[in-house]
């Protein structure tokens, strides 16, 4: 198979997981891959898979790649217009490839109205109003029309768009139900992907999603009784049509053009509304009840943690809503909706939600539970009743992506260790490789600190992370740091909590204006906007030359989705080990059904899950092969090895023996060396023949043979 | 250059991990050491310069010193202040031996500010007298690149234009503390073709990066007092000229060095007009250099009259700057295997053991790296040319 590929030079760890995908690819299963981020894994997919339909036209019909940012959308664009330019020199043919890339209608709506609104709800409103069906309907009989051209999703070879377009199944259901079968799905950045499945199928409710349903429900109320008036047959007609069932989506399932909706659950199809919600009045009342109950419910002065088939007995028992009706309630109100012609859907949310409540509830017996808090556990004293409904088993979003689609591949920089993503995804890959980084010079340099220079032991574990000691030590290094490292550090700290305990205790031994001395500090808060202010400025004294120091959360909006290139991140400390908040309940009920059902250890997921997002932050100081930067890990407990061996292998096969547990000193004394080793100059001459390959060094024996070892297979 | 590295000696300097360098040798050869790289540079330093360029000869150099904080480090014997100021004693030296009519001044600069330590000026005697002064400074402070670049332009730029204007930035500190924005400063002095060097002496700085390549200068870290002094060599080298820079005839003086004894009758004592200004200088002198436009009495060559201001030079000196116009060709670079001949380097006489030997492509001997590096750097003629009499006259003046 002939691959184009539009540089001139390919780094062994692309081709080689080039072969990896093809692999996959021929055996028509799903993989796993890890590659380290900046190692041009974009573009390696994209040339292999664009090949593969050029060659075999018929396997493989279209590419729809997820990823989860606009600006990484953005990329994958990018990278894609490079390779079209490039096919259409080297082939000399116009290419018939269409490639898409869907984002949120705020960023990419063309319609010149429309685009100048400001809100990203406002602009789906009208959007909507201009592109729903029964307007495209009109379109026809009068073609002055403008049409969007985001609805020509079907005709793409190449569509590029965010997870949720794919998982969560109220998007899904607009936009990606009629995508080819032998369509090749990637998932990038993939790390997540099982909190993105089940951030897609929970629901949670307070007590303001209530009173704006009430509200939702009083409007359906008036319009329906309007429309009555005016035009009585058409909910008449509906009325025949929920009759009649939902046969048609029924046959088009089983006639394979829709991608299945865990929330539209297969039983559904086969069988009819239930005469109790058919007409509109009966279905507003219907709702209307359902709320009360759910009200009752919030006003709880204990937690409550109960599963779908209590939930359903009690609902039964108070208020007589049977199993049937609820779970049409979506699929009704999304029919009545389109009935009644409304056309700003945002405003309809909170009922959605609740229906879709409704639905999932009573559809899943497994899988899923219901906690209602009557408070959150920072304010015990102030009422917020929340009602949780968490899904527990991320592999029900999930499910209908992997029957359905014969490839999906999933890829993530970091996605060590590689076996436990099938296991709670439920799938069964036929490839999961590992690759790592070849280097013409060893640019990164992780370090583990397990202690002070007082010999105390460094950790963040409950038991010692008000120790003063600890404290100290955490500021010493910190300060110790920022007199060697140039330009920008990041620090990850566990927890927003944790972080103002330390930097309020720094403050207090004057660490912190030590510190100031030498660089400057910026702080992560939850605020959104105050965060990218302060990443803005840090990223100004970087270039300038003061030096800065970013103080973040492991899980926040630093470490997932901003790059610290060069510069912007010479060094990065992860102050201890990022576990999450262990007392959730949330969670624990999550812990508890994993280790039910797919025999996975408390411990091990905790522990799993704590190392992705510490790789996930320390990657962030590495984005290519020009780029170097230090990873300090600060924390005596990863130097154990079920810690260090959950690290991705591109990462852990530079950790050796006398990389773990240092002091501060030697610490120092390390970075201070290897700083100046990079700062030495380097070409790319340098890297010619080691990790740059051209074509020629490509195809000579010795190279193959050490590329064969660069992916590991698991 | 000696590469044996020091610090294998370097107990005192704490955890430093002698063993790692010879692991990452065996490591095979997926990783090439960092000190690989280095030697092949400095392989390729020695091409780079041989083609036929203009070198900008007559200099005008500010350099810069960082007396920051930073400066009391130890990881330079016995802290990186005094190391600096002594391998900035040999570089002034080596600057004038090799660029005998260039100038340089030096900027000292700490607490946020920048002053002149020496104006730019021809005398080595001077700048290195201020140069053992400022041993006892202490640092403290932050540097401001903004203001010794602004105080080393504010010179600069009214300097002629068929000179080069440089400065050379020594940089131990990683942060800068500037009044205003640097990338202006960096424009305007790129405007002015002034091109700026640095030598940083802890680690890679992003702002030293963009001003270096701005401005057409190189940007290096130091690995060690050795690395540093190599660095600095580099330095001593005049960097080729721009090609707008104009072009103009210079007037110079070559003065008559008259030698007077004791006893001659006619002879007088007399004070050299250099050292008129400083007290601590020699007194009264018999013989010196005459200008031959005013007959001012100097004793030390290269100089500017201070009374007519023409530039006094000695042929000598001339002709050391010479070489750089007619550089040596490269030696050929050839396997071991393929070299037929005897195998003794023919400069040091030891045996060639290294995988290549260096060819002399007009004399066709064979020599060892380190001499290879050695008769380029410093020689600037082949031994075995001269010996076969068989070169152009002009290297023999040197």
């Amino acid at each position: 198979m002939l691959v184009y590929f539009p540089y001139d030079y390919i780094y062994p760890e692309q081709y080689s997981y080039m072969q990896e995908l093809k692999r996959t690819l021929d055996a028509k299963g799903h993989g796993v891959l890890e590659m380290p981020s900046g190692t041009g894994k974009t573009i390696s997919l994209l040339s292999l898979i664009v090949a593969y339909q050029r060659a075999y036209p018929l396997e493989v019909t279209k590419l729809i790649y997820c990823s989860r940012t606009v600006p990484e959308i953005e990329k994958v664009v990018e990278e894609l217009r490079k390779l079209m330019e490039f096919y259409a020199k080297e082939t000399g043919e116009t290419n018939k490839l269409l490639a898409l890339a869907l984002s949120s209608r705020k960023n990419l709506c063309v319609h010149p109205e429309v685009s100048s609104l400001r809100f990203g709800k406002e602009v789906d409103g009208k959007c909507h109003s201009l592109t729903a069906s029964y307007i495209r309907a009109q379109r026809h009989s009068n073609p002055s029309q403008p049409i969007c051209h985001f609805f020509e999703i079907l005709h793409a070879n190449i569509v590029v768009y965010s997870y949720h377009y794919l998982l969560d199944p109220k998007i899904a259901d607009l936009v990606s139900k009629e995508l080819a079968k032998k369509s090749v799905v990637v998932f990038d950045e993939a790390h997540n992907i099982d909190n993105v499945c089940i951030d897609s199928m929970s629901v949670n409710l307070t007590r303001r999603t209530l009173d704006r349903s009430q509200a939702n429900v009083e409007t359906l109320q008036n319009t329906i009784q309007r429309i009555k008036e005016i035009d009585a047959a058409k909910l008449k007609e509906e009325y025949r049509r929920l009759v009649e069932g939902l046969k048609e989506a029924n046959v088009a399932r089983e006639t394979d053009i829709y991608l299945s909706n865990p929330v539209l659950p297969d039983e559904i199809l086969q069988e009819a509304v239930p005469g109790s919600i058919r007409t509109a009045e009966h279905f507003v009342g219907f709702m209307k009840r359902l709320l009360e109950y759910l009200k009752s419910r919030l006003r709880v002065q204990h937690v409550v943690q109960e599963s779908s088939p209590q939930f359903l007995k009690d609902i039964y028992e108070k208020v007589c809503i049977d199993r049937k009706p609820l779970r049409f309630c979506a699929e009704r109100l999304r029919s009545l909706l389109r009935t009644l012609e409304i056309t700003d859907i945002a405003d309809f949310s909170p009922i959605t939600l609740i229906s879709h409540f409704a639905t999932l509830v009573s559809t899943y017996s497994k899988g899923f539970t219901i906690i209602i808090e009557p408070f959150e556990d920072k304010t015990p004293t102030i009422a917020n009743p929340v009602l949780h409904f968490s899904c527990m088993d991320p592999s029900i979003a999930i499910k209908p992506v992997f029957e359905r689609f014969q490839s999906v591949i999933i890829t993530s920089g970091t996605l060590s260790p590689l076996d436990i993503y099938p296991r709670i995804l439920d799938f069964r890959p036929v490839t999961m490789s590992s690759f790592t980084m070849t280097l013409a010079r060893t640019c990164l340099c992780p370090l583990i600190v397990g202690r002070g220079n007082d010999q105390v032991a460094i950790s963040s574990k409950f038991e010692t992370r008000e120790d003063f000691a600890v404290i100290r030590n955490y500021g010493n290094l910190l300060l110790e740091l920022s007199g060697i490292v140039p330009d920008g550090i990041v620090a990850f700290f566990t927890s927003y909590i944790y972080m103002e305990n330390i930097v309020a205790s720094w403050y207090e031994q004057g660490i912190l204006e030590n510190i100031q001395r030498n660089k400057l500090i910026f702080i992560e808060t939850p605020d959104a906007a105050e965060t990218s202010m302060a990443l803005e400025k840090y990223q100004e004294a970087c270039e300038n030359g003061r030096g800065a120091i970013l103080l973040s959360v492991a899980r926040g909006k630093v470490s997932e989705g901003i790059d610290f290139v060069h510069h912007y991140g010479r060094a990065v400390i992860m102050f201890g080990v990022p576990y999450v908040y262990t007392q959730s309940r949330i969670l624990k009920a999550r812990l508890e059904y994993l280790r039910d059902q797919f025999q996975i250890r408390e411990n091990d997921f905790l522990t799993f899950d704590a190392m992705r997002h510490a790789a996930q932050c320390v990657g962030r100081a590495i984005r290519g092969k020009t780029d170097y930067g230090l990873m300090i890990f600060a924390d005596k407990r990863y130097a154990r090895a079920d810690k260090r061996g959950k690290l991705p292998r591109w990462i852990q096969e530079h950790i050796s023996d006398g990389s773990l547990n240092l002091t501060i000193d030697e610490t120092v004394q390390l970075s201070k060396h290897f700083l100046r080793q990079m700062a030495q100059p380097f070409r790319r001459e340098d890297q010619l023949g080691l990790s740059l390959l051209t074509l020629d060094q490509l195809q000579s024996e010795e190279t193959l043979q050490r590329i064969a070892q660069i992916a590991q297979q698991v | 250059m000696d590469e044996e590295p020091e610090r294998t000696k370097r107990w005192e300097g704490g955890y430093e991990r002698t063993w790692e360098v010879l692991k990452e040798d065996e490591s095979g050869s997926l990783k090439a050491t960092v000190e690989d790289i280095l030697f092949k540079d400095k392989r390729k330093r020695v091409f780079e310069n041989y083609g036929q360029v203009r070198l900008g000869m007559m200099r005008h150099l500010f350099v810069v010193i960082d007396t920051s904080r930073t400066m009391e480090d130890q990881d330079l014997k016995p802290n990186r202040l005094t190391s600096t100021l002594k391998l900035m004693e040999y570089f002034v030296d080596e600057y004038f031996d090799q660029n005998p009519i260039s100038q340089i001044g030096i900027i000292i600069t700490k607490n946020k500010r920048a002053e002149k330590l020496t104006d730019l000026a021809g005398n080595p005697q001077k700048h290195i007298s201020a140069l053992k002064k400022a041993v006892d400074t202490t640092c403290a402070g932050e540097p401001s690149l903004y203001n010794s670049l602004n105080l080393a332009m504010h010179t600069l730029k009214h300097m002629p234009g068929h000179t080069s204007r440089e400065v050379l930035v020594i940089f131990s500190s990683l942060t800068t503390c500037d009044p205003s924005n640097i990338y202006d400063l960096i424009k305007t002095l790129k405007g002015l073709k002034i091109r700026v060097s640095v030598i940083g002496l802890s680690a890679e700085v992003r702002v030293c990066t963009i001003l270096t390549r701005e401005t057409g200068g190189t940007y290096h870290v130091i690995l060690d007092e050795t690395h540093f002094r190599e660095l600095l060599t580099f330095h001593v080298k005049p960097p080729p000229a721009s090609s707008s820079s104009e072009c103009s005839l210079i007037r110079m003086g070559f003065p008559q060095h008259a030698i007077a004894s004791v006893s001659d009758q006619d002879s007088k004592p007399s004070f050299s007009m250099s050292h008129l200004d400083n007290s601590s200088g020699p007194g009264l002198t018999l013989g010196g250099y005459y200008c031959p436009q005013c007959r001012a009495k100097y004793t030390e060559l290269p100089v500017e009259c201070k009374v007519c201001g023409l530039t006094l030079v000695s042929a000598p000196h001339l002709a050391r700057s010479f070489h750089h116009l007619f550089p040596m060709d490269a030696f050929q670079e050839m396997p071991l295997e393929e070299f037929e001949g005897e195998r003794f380097c023919e400069a040091c006489q030891g045996e060639l053991k290294d995988k290549s030997v260096f060819i002399c492509s007009v004399c066709s001997s064979a020599f060892c790296v380190e001499c290879d590096l050695f008769i380029h750097d410093t020689l600037h003629c082949c031994p075995s040319c001269i010996h076969s009499q068989m070169v152009p006259s002009t290297w023999l003046t040197d």
